[in-house]
C-alpha cells in the first residue's frame, strides 16, 4: 500500500527561554527553518525570546 | 510537707479528687504514714491471672483524663498515678507523633509534595535565565533572528 503523503505544514511548539515551562503552538511549512520569536510569557510577564522544540519521535 | 500542710490541701481540693486519694493514697504519703497500702488502679482492661477473664479498668479513660485535668488544676498531678492521660505521656506522645501529621514530631520533617520540594530550585534556574535573557536576546538578534542559531531547546 502507498504510504500517506505528508502534510505541507507542521505544528511546532515554541518554548519559553526563561524556563518557565511556558510555550506556544505554532505552524510552520515542514520545509521552512526553525521558528524563533520574541514573545510574551506571562510567567515572568515579560518578553522573553521563543525557541522552537526538537521535534523527534516519541 | 507534714501531715498538717496535708490535711488542709486535701480540704482545699474538690471531693472528686478527694474521694479519689482516699481510695488510692498516693505512694509519697504511704511512706511517711501507716495508712493501708493499696494498689494503684488498673487504667486500662486487664485479664484475670486466674479465671482469664478480661475486666474493665477501674476508671475509664475519660474519668481518668477528667481526674487529671482537676488535679492539674489544683497542682497536685504528681500525686496521681500512672495514667496514659497525665500530662508527662502526652507530652511524649506529642513529641513522638507531632500533629498526627506524619512528619511534625521533633526530628521529623514534611516530606511535601514533588512541586513543593522543587520549587526553590526551580526558582533559582528562572532566575538565572532571566538574568542572561538581555545576552541571549542580543545574540539571537545578532545572528540574524535565529538564521544562525544552532542551540535548540530539547
Amino acid at each position: 500500500m502507498a504510504k500517506k503523503a505528508k502534510s505541507r505544514t507542521i505544528a511546532v511548539r515554541l518554548v519559553s527561554m526563561a524556563l518557565t515551562g511556558y510555550y506556544k503552538t505554532l505552524i510552520r511549512p515542514r520545509t521552512h527553518r526553525p521558528l524563533s520569536m520574541l514573545k510574551y510569557d506571562p510567567v515572568v510577564r515579560k518578553k522573553v525570546l521563543f525557541l522552537e522544540q526538537k521535534r523527534g519521535g516519541r | 510537707m507534714n501531715s498538717r500542710q496535708y490535711i488542709k490541701l486535701a480540704e482545699s481540693l474538690p471531693p472528686r479528687l478527694t474521694k479519689f486519694f482516699a481510695r488510692y493514697p498516693p505512694q509519697a504519703l504511704l511512706s511517711q504514714s501507716a495508712l493501708p497500702s493499696s494498689s494503684t488502679p488498673s487504667t486500662s482492661s486487664t485479664k484475670h491471672p486466674v479465671t482469664g477473664r478480661w475486666h474493665d479498668p477501674v476508671f475509664s479513660l475519660r474519668r481518668q483524663a477528667e481526674l487529671v485535668k482537676l488535679a492539674r488544676q489544683h497542682g497536685v498531678e504528681e500525686l496521681l498515678p500512672y495514667t496514659v492521660k497525665g500530662t508527662e505521656e502526652r507530652l511524649r506522645r506529642r513529641a513522638e507523633n507531632g500533629l498526627r501529621v506524619k512528619g511534625t514530631g521533633v526530628g521529623q520533617r514534611v516530606k511535601g509534595k514533588e512541586s513543593e520540594r522543587t520549587l526553590k530550585g526551580r526558582l533559582e534556574k528562572r532566575r538565572q535565565a532571566m538574568l542572561e535573557m538581555p545576552q541571549m536576546i542580543q545574540t539571537w538578534k545578532e545572528r540574524g533572528h535565529g538564521r544562525g542559531w544552532k542551540k535548540w531547546p530539547k
